[in-house]
This record gives C-alpha cells, structure tokens and sequence, in this order.
C-alpha cells in the first residue's frame, strides 16, 4: 500500500511538470499573441517590446525560459506578475483560494448528502411515484445550466434583486462576517452548483443500488437475518458507493474550473474569478497562475480518488 | 487505475485549453484601451445636477483597474479613480467637454508664439493627502513626468510627451532629468519643446501624468522594477484611497475592492469638482454584469462601471428614464482598406466600397442603434473638428445612403475601369477579424458588402489579441481590410485622432503600424503638419478639413461612432463625464 | 415426531410485465430433524424459489403467496417481516451456489462471520471473533486465525464456501437450506464441500434441505429426496426407493441425464429432450407431456395429482401412467431398452 502511494505520488509529480511543460507551450511559444505585445499596451514601439522581452526573458533560449519557469514555480510557487497591474500573482491567488475552497467543498457536501439521499429512496422505492418524482426532478436539475440557474435562483430569492427576498444575493460573500456568515452567503450559490451534481450522483447511486441490491452478498445479507436498513445502507451502500467515490473525487476536480461560473454570477472573489477577469484582459500571467493551480488541484484530487479507491476496494489493492 | 488517471490527463488538457482558447477571446476593442470622449449635448457648456453633500457610494465593475499609479494607467476605469483623487494639470469638467479646467493649474497654458515653449502656473496651497501632507510644487509636476519615462513605471503614452527637450524617444531604464521642464518657481513650468508642437502638447496636459507625484516619497518605490508606488500612491485630490501611516494603500486590494475616503487636506476652494460624496467604494469583481446591473437598477446609492448588457437598454427607456445617460464614446469604428495593394491601390475602388456599404448593417453586427450613432466621415459627435468635417451629414455622394447605393457604387467602378460596374479582376480581398463578436459579425458584414460589388473575399478569423499585433498592424502580412478596428483618443484634440491613423509619415512596416489603410498621401501630411501649429477655431477648422479630405481619398469606411451607457440607483443623481466616458464621482452625488 | 419444516400447498406467482410467472404451484413436503431432504430439479422448476419463500426472501408487492410454511411449530408465511428476520440465519441459514459472489467482497471474511451471530445474539466483539475462529477451523479453513482478517477474493473457490458454510452455521441453525451448494465448484472439491455437509450434520444435528439439479450430488447425502418440474413436486420417495424404484418419467431422465459408478463404461448418458416450459403458460394436462417419450392423450388433458404408489406407500408419483405401466417401463430401462 505504501509501495502504491508513492508510486501513485511520484506519477502526479510528473504529471505536474508534463502540465508546466504543457501550460508553458500555450502560454509562451504558441501564444495566440506575443506576451510582450500583450503586455506593452497601445502601439508599442519595437524598443519597447525589446525591452519587455528582455525583462520577461523571452530573448533567452526556450528551454532556459522553461527551466527558470519550473524553478520559479516549484521552489518559489512564484507564478510572476500579472501583465495588467503587475501585481505578483501569488498572493492574490492565495487570497482567492480559500472563497473556491469554501464554495467547491460546501457544494460537494451538500450534492453527496442530497444525491445520495435521493438516490437511496428512489432505489428502495423503485416504481413507486415517489422515484418517478425524485427521477423527473434529477433530471431536470441535470439539463438547467448553472449559468441559469444562478440567475434564476437570484432573480427569485435573492435579498436584494428577487421577487421574494430569502437568501443573500450576489456579492453577499464579501460582506459576510466570520465563517458563518460567509456559510450564509454561499447557501444560493452551493444549492445552484450542486443541483446538477446532486441530481447525477442521485441517478448514479439509484442505479448502482439497484444493481447492487440484486447481488448475490446482498441475498446472503438478507439470509443472515440483517434488518433491510443495514442490508441497504451498509452492504448496499459499501458497493453502489464505492464508484461514486471515484468521481466525486474528479467531479470536485472539474467544480475548480466550473466554479467560473458560479463565482461570476454570485460575485464570489475566488480563483474561478480571478480567472476569468485575466481572461477577459489577456492577462497571460495570471491566467497561466490559475491554471496551473487549477491543474494542480484536478491532479490532487486524482491522487485523492486515487488512494481512497485503494483502501475501499480491497481487490484493487497491489 | 488506469482509467482515472486517462480521464483525468483528459480534464487537466481540456482545463488548460479552455483557458488559453478563453484567453483569445478577450475584448473586443484593442483600443478602448484609451480613455476620453466628447459631450453628446448640443451646448459646449452641459447643466450639471447640483448635488446634495454626503453619503456614501458603491460602485459595481466588472473587473479591477488597470493602474492606480497616474504615470501607469492607460484604462478609463483606471482614469475614473484617479481622476477622484488627483489633481492634474488640467481636467475636464462634465459641465464642459471642449475645454479643459485648469485644475492643479492655476489658468490657461501659455504657449509661446513659435510653439515650443508651454507655460504653466500652478495653485499656491494645495496640498498632499496623508502622510505626506505638504503643499504642492512645480517640481512634483516635473518628476511625474520624468519618472513616466522609466522602464519602471512604464508611461504608456509617451509620444504625446516626447517633444519635451530631454525626454527619451522611449522608456528608458534609467531616470532621467529633462532640461526641457523647468520649474524657475515652485509655481511655475516651463516646458522647452524640440519641435512647434505646442498647441497638442497643452492639449495632453489632461493626461493623469501630468497629475503631481512627490520624490522624496515615491523615490525608493519607483526604484523597484516594476515601481510599488500603484500602492503607495499618495493622493492629491478631493478623495485618497485609505492608506496607513507609511502611505501603503489598505483600501485597495487587487481584484476586490477599492476604498475612497475624503482626503483631508483637499481645499475645495482650489477645485472646481464639488466632491459631493463622503465615501465610494468601488466593488471590482462585481463579476456578472447581468446580476450586478439589476442590482444597481433596483438598488440603492449605487453605480455600475459601464455600458450594462445589451438585454437591459430597451428596458432603460421604459422603466428606468431617470437612472441612466448615454455619453459619446469619442471615437470611430471603421474598415481600413490597404491602399497599397490591388483592388484598394485605386481610389474609384475605395469610392465604390464606400457607396455600397451597408453600414447601417454594421451598426445593427454591434447592437443597433443603442450603442452608437451611423459614422459619416471620421471625427465624432461634439468632437472639436466635428462640425467642421460636415457633422452628421456629408457632401460626399458615396457616402451619402447609410444602407448604401449600388447605383453610386457602379458609377465608381465604371471609372475605376470596369464597365460593367463589377469588379472583374482575379484579386481577392483578404480580410482578417476576430473569432468572437461583434468583430465577427461586423466582418461578415463587410464581406457581404464586398460580393455585392462582385469581390471574391477571403475571410479569416483569429483570436481577438492577435488581430491587431500579428495581423492588421503587419504590413508584410499584406492584409487588404482589417475586419474589427477602431481608434479612440485620449483627449479633445483632432490631431491625437487623425495623425496616428492617417498620416503617411506613421506608416511602420516592421509592425506596430496604426495607419491600417497605409494611406501615404503627401497633401494630407503637409495638412496636418499646418494644422498641428493653429489654435481654437482656427485649429479646429483644419483638423475638420482633413477630415474631409482624408475621406475624399475614401482609405477606410468608418461605420459608427460609439456612444457608453451609464446607470445608477434611484436614490443617486448620477453625473456623466463625457472625456472619460465614465461617471464622474466628483460630481455624482446622493439623493 | 413433529416435522422441524411442514411445507403445505405452497404457491408462489411473481406477478410480472408479461404475465403471471407460477414458479411454486401447490408443493407440500417436510424435513425432521437432523434430516437431509433433496429437492432436485432443472433450473426454474422453482426449487430455488419455494425454499428462499421459506426463508421469507421472495416477499415482494409483486409477489403472491399462499399455503402454510409451518417452522418449530410457527407459520412462517404469516409471520411479520421482524420475526422472519430473526428466524433467518439463526434457526435457518442459508449457502448459495457462488462463494465468490455470495460474499461481500468489500468486507473481511471476519466481519462477515462476525455480523451473522452479532445480529441475532448480544455477545461481544471478542466472544464473536473467536466463535468466527472456531467456525473457520470446523468447516477446514487452515490457520483460521489469521484467515479471519482476510477479504473473500484472497480464498479458493472451495474454500470460500467452506466460509459460507461457517457463516451460515455461525448461531447454530435447526435448519440449512444449501441451495446448489457445489454446482459452481469441480469435482473434487465438491465432494470435499458435500463430505464436509454431511460431517457437520451428523456431528451438529442440522437438518438440512439440499437444493440441486443434480440427482448425484443428493445421491451421498439425502434421506429423502423430492423431485420438481415446473413448480411442482412430480416424485417424492426416500432415497433408496428413488433410485431403484423411481416412477416418473421425468425422474427417469434425471437419472439417465448422470453418470453413475455402478452402470457400465458404455452405459450411454441420455439427455432429457425439449426444455423446461414457460412458467407463465404451462402446458394443458401433465407439465411434463411435451418432453416426455410416454406421454397418452390422457396426459395432455389431464393434470396429474401427486399419490401414493400404493395405498399407505410414502413414495408419491404424479403421473397419469398406471403404476404398472410406469413399474414395466422402468424395467424396461433398466434391462437396456431404450424408450420407444
């Protein structure tokens, strides 16, 4: 099992690096402009570019470029300055990590709680009109976009801009107090996030139960004389949920990079939104920090799901 | 494991690319870069609202500013915050958009009758914000600009204040002094120029540069590479943005918030801005310009950076007549045509371009009417030289038909030699715009236009960035109509409008070329040469005559003129400055 | 002595999309105690059925049952779901024909062990580990007390049902109900697997239900053996009667369907032709009379009822053959003849 971790570890370093390598390729030798056009602002003169290049290092050869790249990001987590305001990006990513954390993890908990739930009732009561809802309902949660979602959620319930004024509104994480407050503010934004999570993982866990339950460790569960509940929520549950363990773990992955949205629409200043600000500034520094960050955090989970998966399901064990 | 581990290398490449494909499709204007805009009012001289005093302000932006750093900034939304908190030389008023306010300036600049030497008074008694606190002097306004010179703070318009006798043709690495700024009192400037460009030299000391930076404060930021005085900038205006004892700025944090707090060393006597607010607070991650524009809208003492979403201007009209305005953008949007190359080197061609244009088309590919007036010539509305080259109505037939004139159209090419009032030549016509709208859209507009006189058009799209730097502004790249340009100034001067885009003498072949047409026309450079040494009426007549005759040679067809939608809460008398496009907060106050 | 297990006209319809499914259709038997019964027959005769409704396993809202399941004296059809729950695994257990699957296999064979007796007895952890010990040493799982902390994909095929029989004797049951506990299983092992069954029953005292397809694999260990086709008992007899002297044409397929010791190298293995008929549409008269060589026009008509060979006889036939024919036909085969 150690064996496997470190060997599991070692392979998201180098899948760190690959991602570096690959970031920097985007970013720096096949950009779609030249960073240091982007960076001189309006009509620049060729001096002046000169000049930006050389501080940037982009007269150098490319693999020394690369190099210093590496260096500054894994000895230093330096990931430069931002080409619009020429503020080091890392501590500004720093300051938004915590708001993506909070919004990412906070939704993860309320889609697992509420998927699995729906999932396990719609299993037990298959056929019945109770799953027929709970099924009609995932689904629709499924086909809402987030994007729509969030605007509905605040054109309807928001504080300040909806018809009926029950939860805090957009930007209302800013203004929170203390981690309650800030729980207070993300309500809206964890129920509109997690909707269509919860509603996958909801049809994810039906269907696994269900096959789980006709399973024959199932049957000889029920034969040992064990109460229905601990047939279903232990024996059951055990098996149908190990998988969704698997893309929880790259669902949460995926969630940094969606968090784009939500964080747009609920004013939310986390990592999803510095993103997208340097996206719609050509902000090459930044963008390539968040990214990299993003990256990181999909490559951590992995290991994550990685290693869980392991101590979950024994045969998978070497 | 094998599985996750493909799936996930999958998601980081998707998650990459996203980004750098995301990264391509920024703004759409390379230029709105730029600041400055005219009065779309009829009279030089608006009313302005008076304003209760008090109260505190929120405004929600989309994004942060570029630069607080006067010697930095080169965004609008940069220019609205430091135009709060600083004094340069010379202001525009929103009660007045053809002539400036001397603000840190005592008066009129006085330029010498051979036009290279421009004299400025400065006010005696205005003072620093904390913790610098002194009074204002000429040799504040004098390091300002030296230092904008530097590599460290990057000035980014330094050609308006390169005839400066000693200052660099670009930045330099190291801070020089300039024996051309000489400050004889601690009230006066003099400024000694190399060449008789006085009169557009007066006219840039609008530009935030100009506002005072004190060097025994700023000296050890602005030796950092890049300088660390963007948080440490040291107000001299009606607000300052909270700061603690060593002047480091703690009402600003990057991509959150910024705080404006009165500056308590400001004389009112000394300003012409009424400062009706205690405190604004500039929200700039105000992310979803959707959400926060109703929130403005149904809101409270509130303020939204810009234009909101195009789905809520019609509502404006009906539901919201008091909370909003709409000012000039000051500047023009146009399809430049490559007068070096077959089919544009002919000038009957051009014409006929012009006469089939559908440029109300155009307008609607960028929104319709809402976002901007149908352009016919290239100076904009209220824009001094507007009235000048024809206003809104033109003498020229080809441009005369907003939905364009085939008919016209043929008549060009018959002369340009084609009988049958098509084109029938083997060239094609190249054209590169933006992968995303409107810049898409508009191009496939110009494309369709271009069939109509029987072109075969080659229409390629690239990332918004490199429409410009790797395309239009390449000569070489031999580009025959750039699909999504436009150019907007930086103060109510013609020359900053016309030179950089029409004069022959910019034309650079290496790249970096803003004279897309390429149009070299010898008559039109000795025009503004002339022009570039008249003042007032006289100055303003030229400038419109260029216009004219830059038109006559028809280099580019310029299809709207841009104008910004601004919203407000009820509560909030929200005031417009037209040269910055922006709402102005030392004039906006509370209900 | 009372019967431990009275099964009376027990039926049980699966009501389903494409109709009723009949799988139990009116079968009575009963076990003593400590007694082996085996209930043979092909798959969806509605063996496998009519003992998990025993153990009150297919009670669905689909489901129909009817008759009497009379246990220690207790009805079991009427009992409510929690007292079935503590009649199974406690006073009957159950072993399934996959080891591999009928464990959990997220779970440590301990565990495992460990919640069958912790379910139905308040003993510790401790008392439960070590009679889990005990249980693996019984049934022959060698070094039981490391084994115990092992997960079922670390075991022989043989050997994890050897940890199914351990588990299902964890509470010391009156009754176990062992359903094709060998078939998934080769040949060795499972004689190992049915020596073992036949060891602890003499040794526990277990009465013990067989369920199998495979007339050889009762042949060792049933006292009496119940033959089914298609939800219902045909042939019912002891063991030596039902062997020497069977008298359903369907047991006599069965019989020539499995190589035995005591017939010759060249004794030709006679498949039963046909298949088993739908559940949901038998056949009209004798379920069997489509497949079966001896069929009259009076078995297509007529639904034969399961007697007595001879008055008082316990040996039961549902045929509409004459005892004499079916005791000439017999012979007959026996003696070489093939079936006309």
């Amino acid at each position: 099992m150690a064996f496997y971790i470190v060997k599991r570890l070692l392979w998201t370093v180098v899948l760190m690096v690959l991602i570096s390598a690959i970031t920097f390729l985007l970013f720096y030798v096949l950009p779609t402009a030249d960073p240091a056009a982007l960076r001189a602002g309006r009509s620049p003169s060729p001096e002046t570019l000169a000049l930006i290049r050389e501080q940037l290092g982009l007269d150098r050869p490319l693999i020394e470029q690369f190099w210093s790249f590496l260096r500054d990001l894994f000895l230093h987590f330096d990931l430069g300055n931002s080409f619009v305001n020429n503020e080091p990006v890392r501590p500004t990513l720093l300051d938004r990590i915590p708001a993506t954390l909070f919004l990412v993890f906070g939704a993860a908990i309320v889609w697992v709680v509420v998927g699995v739930t729906i999932g396990i009732v719609s299993a037990v009561f298959r056929g019945t009109i109770w799953d027929r809802i709970l099924m009609g309902g995932a689904l629709l949660a499924i086909s809402a976009p987030v994007y729509w979602l969030g605007l509905i959620g605040l054109f309807l319930f928001s504080e300040d801009i909806g018809k009926f004024g029950l939860l805090p509104g957009s930007g209302a994480y800013q203004d929170a107090d203390g981690v309650l407050g800030q729980a207070h503010a993300l309500v809206m934004p964890w129920i509109v996030l997690s909707a269509a999570f919860a509603a996958v993982y909801a049809r994810l866990l039906r269907a696994n139960l269900l096959e789980t339950l006709s399973e024959d460790y199932i049957r000889t569960a029920r034969a040992k004389g064990l109460s229905e509940r601990r047939v279903v929520l232990q024996h059951g549950l055990r098996s149908a949920g190990t998988p969704i363990v698997t893309v929880l773990g790259l669902d949460i992955g995926i969630l940094f990079g969606g968090a784009i949205l939500t964080e747009t629409v609920f004013n939310i200043p986390g990592v999803g939104r510095y993103a997208f600000e340097a996206i719609s500034r050509g902000d090459l520094a930044t963008i390539q920090g968040t990214t990299v960050f993003l990256a990181l955090g999909v490559a951590l989970m992995s290991l994550l799901v990685d290693i869980i998966y392991a101590f979950l399901d024994p045969r998978v064990r070497y | 494991m094998t599985r996750s581990r493909l799936r996930f290398l999958l998601l980081a490449m998707l998650a990459i690319s996203a980004f750098a494909f995301a990264a391509c499709g920024g703004d759409d204007d390379e230029d709105s870069a730029s600041s400055g805009t005219t009065s779309n009012e009829e009279a030089p001289v608006a009313d302005v609202p008076e304003g209760k005093r008090g109260g505190k302000l929120l405004e929600l932006a989309a994004g942060d500013v570029d630069y607080l750093d006067p010697g930095h900034s080169y965004y609008q939304f940069g220019f609205q915050t430091i135009y709060a908190m600083h004094k340069p030389l010379y202001s525009f008023s929103p009660t007045d958009a053809q002539k400036a306010q001397p603000d840190l300036a005592d008066g009129d600049p006085v330029i010498s009758p051979d036009k290279k030497t421009v004299t400025v008074k400065l006010k005696k008694g205005v003072k620093y914000a904390p913790p610098v606190g002194r009074e204002v002097v000429a040799k504040d306004v004098k390091y300002a600009i030296e230092r904008f010179f530097t590599i460290n703070v990057g000035g980014q318009y330094t050609a308006y204040f390169n005839g400066i006798d000693g200052a660099p043709k670009e930045n330099s690495k190291e801070f020089k002094t300039f024996p051309g700024i000489e400050t004889p009192d601690d009230y006066t400037l003099v400024f000694k120029l190399t060449k008789p460009v006085g009169v557009s030299f007066a006219a840039a000391l609008v530009m935030p540069v100009t506002s005072p930076v004190p060097e025994e404060y700023a000296k050890k930021f602005d030796e950092k590479n890049p300088s660390t005085y963007n948080t440490n900038v040291v107000a001299s205006g009606p607000y300052m943005i909270e700061n603690n004892a060593e002047g480091k700025l703690t009402g600003y944090v990057a991509g959150k918030s910024i705080k404006l707090i009165r500056n308590p060393n400001w004389d009112p006597k000394l300003d012409y801005k009424p400062a009706y607010l205690d405190e604004i607070e500039i929200r700039t991650n105000a992310s979803d310009a959707n959400v926060a524009a109703r929130q403005v809208l149904s809101g409270s003492k509130m303020i939204l950076d810009t234009n909101p979403p195009a789905q809520i201007l019609p509502r404006l009209e009906r539901q919201f007549k008091d909370q909003f305005t709409q000012v000039a953008s000051g500047g023009y949007r146009y399809f430049p045509m490559n007068t070096t190359l077959p089919p544009f080197d002919d000038v009957n061609v051009r014409k006929a371009v012009l006469a089939i244009f559908d440029r109300e088309a155009a307008v609607k590919a960028r929104g319709g009417a809402f976002v901007g007036d149908i352009a016919t010539h290239i100076l904009p509305p209220d824009f001094p030289g507007f009235e000048e080259a024809g206003g809104l109505e033109t003498d020229l037939d080809y441009m005369k038909n907003p939905r364009g004139d085939a008919a016209v159209a043929a008549k060009y090419m018959k002369a340009a030699g084609f009988d049958s009032g098509k084109y029938e030549g083997d060239e094609e016509v190249f054209i590169v715009t933006a992968n995303v709208d409107p810049g898409k859209a508009q191009a496939e507009v110009a494309k369709a236009q271009l069939e109509k006189l029987g072109f075969k058009v080659r229409l390629r799209t690239v990332p918004q960035d490199a429409v410009y730097t790797e395309w239009c502004q390449v000569p070489s790249k031999k580009v025959n109509m750039c699909g999504s340009a436009g150019w907007f100034k930086d103060f109510a001067d013609a020359e900053s409008m016309l030179v950089p885009t029409f004069k022959g003498a910019e034309i650079r072949k290496d790249g970096g070329n803003n004279n897309l047409g390429q149009l070299n026309d010898p008559a039109v450079d000795k025009a503004m040469d002339a022009a570039a040494l008249l003042e007032g009426d006289e100055r303003n007549a030229a400038w419109g005559a260029i216009d004219k005759q830059i038109m006559g040679l028809a280099p580019v067809v310029p299809f709207i003129w841009d104008k910004t939608t601004l919203i407000w809460s009820k509560d909030v008398v929200g005031v417009g400055n037209p040269y910055n496009s922006l709402v102005d907060l030392t004039f906006t106050s509370i209900k | 002595m009372a019967p431990l297990l009275e099964v009376a006209d027990l039926k049980v319809h699966f009501r389903t999309d494409d109709g009723v499914v009949q799988a139990v259709d009116g079968i009575s038997y009963s076990v003593q105690p400590g007694q082996t019964l085996g209930i043979v027959g092909e798959s969806g005769s509605g063996k496998s059925v009519s003992s998990m409704t025993v153990m009150g396993l297919t009670r669905s809202p689909k489901s129909d049952i009817s008759g009497t399941v009379t246990f220690d004296g207790r009805d079991l059809l009427s009992a409510s779901n929690e007292e079935l729950r503590k009649v199974r695994g406690n006073d009957i257990a159950m072993i399934f024909q996959d080891p591999l699957s009928s464990l959990h296999p997220f779970y440590k064979i301990g565990k495992q062990l460990m919640e069958a007796v912790r379910t139905h007895r308040d003993v510790s952890k401790a008392q439960a580990r070590d009679r889990a010990v005990e249980m693996l040493g019984l049934v022959g799982i060698p070094e039981p007390r490391r084994r115990i902390d092992s997960y079922p994909h670390e075991f022989s095929g043989g050997m994890r049902q050897r940890v199914m029989i351990a588990m299902a004797l964890m509470n010391d049951p009156k009754l176990l109900i062992a359903d094709e506990p060998t078939t998934a299983l080769d040949v060795t092992v499972q004689a190992q697997i049915l020596k073992l069954i036949k060891k602890l029953q003499t040794e526990l005292g277990t009465a013990v239900v067989m369920i199998t397809h495979d007339l050889g694999v009762v042949a060792d260990v049933a006292d009496e053996i119940a033959v089914m086709y298609a939800g219902r008992i045909v042939e019912h007899a002891d063991k030596r009667t039902l062997f020497d002297a069977p008298r359903h044409p369907y047991t006599w397929g069965l019989l020539r369907s499995i190589p035995r010791l005591d017939t010759a190298r060249d004794h030709v293995l006679v498949p039963i032709p046909g298949r088993p008929p739908s559940l949901i549409t038998k056949p009209s008269g004798c379920a069997f009379n489509p497949r079966c060589v001896y069929a009259t026009p009076e078995s297509r008509t007529t639904d034969p009822v399961l007697l007595p060979t001879a008055p008082g006889s316990g040996h039961l036939v549902a045929c509409t053959l004459s005892e004499e024919q079916r005791a000439s036909t017999w012979k007959g085969i026996v003696g070489g003849e093939d079936p006309a």
